[in-house]
């Protein structure tokens, strides 16, 4: 099990109460496999610093999860397949 | 004969190491963004003060910040 953070770029025009459960859902696969999510932190509405599929702003959420490579790889694939997410970036906070 | 003034560069300690700070965050822009040009460029070793190794994790910070639109590739200021 390794320690990841992952940031997720969602769709701006997705309705502000649908971020939470569809985060929720796409992070089943964390915890579905023996994973933990340890912080979910929406930030809200951002400004885009360029813009990403015409796109000027995006909302952004980090999660903090301990999980297999192999989970969060899935997830990872799953996440980019969806068309409400922009952008994923995955990180080991630890690992340099 | 007049000799030109040297000028002694005043030694910069890295802010990094001074704070003790072990990892540089990609998403604390606030912070990123001192080491940013106003064109968006990342600022020199030279400039910043820093040391090899926390110039190295700004970069690295900076640059992930840029791939999720933290932080601009480039910026017209002008």
């Amino acid at each position: 099990m390794r320690h990841y953070e992952i940031m997720i770029i969602l769709d701006p025009n997705i309705e502000e109460r649908a971020v939470q459960p569809s985060l929720e859902g796409f992070l089943k696969v964390v915890t579905g496999s023996g994973g933990k999510v340890a912080k979910l932190d929406i930030w809200g509405k951002r400004r885009l610093a360029y813009q990403i599929e015409k796109k000027a702003e995006g909302i952004y959420a980090v999660a903090d999860l301990t999980a297999e490579p192999d989970t969060v790889r899935e997830l990872d694939r799953q996440l980019n397949l969806n068309e409400a997410v922009l952008r994923t970036k995955v990180l080991r906070p630890e690992h340099r | 004969m007049a000799k030109p003034p040297i000028r002694k560069p005043k030694k910069k300690v890295c802010v990094f190491c001074q704070e003790r700070i072990a990892y540089v965050d990609y998403k604390d822009t606030g912070l990123l963004r001192k080491y940013i040009s106003d064109r968006g460029k990342i600022r020199a070793r030279r400039v910043t003060g820093n040391c090899t190794r926390h110039q190295r994790d700004v970069a690295t910070a900076i640059k992930n910040a840029r791939e999720m639109a933290l932080l601009p590739y480039t910026s017209t200021a002008r």
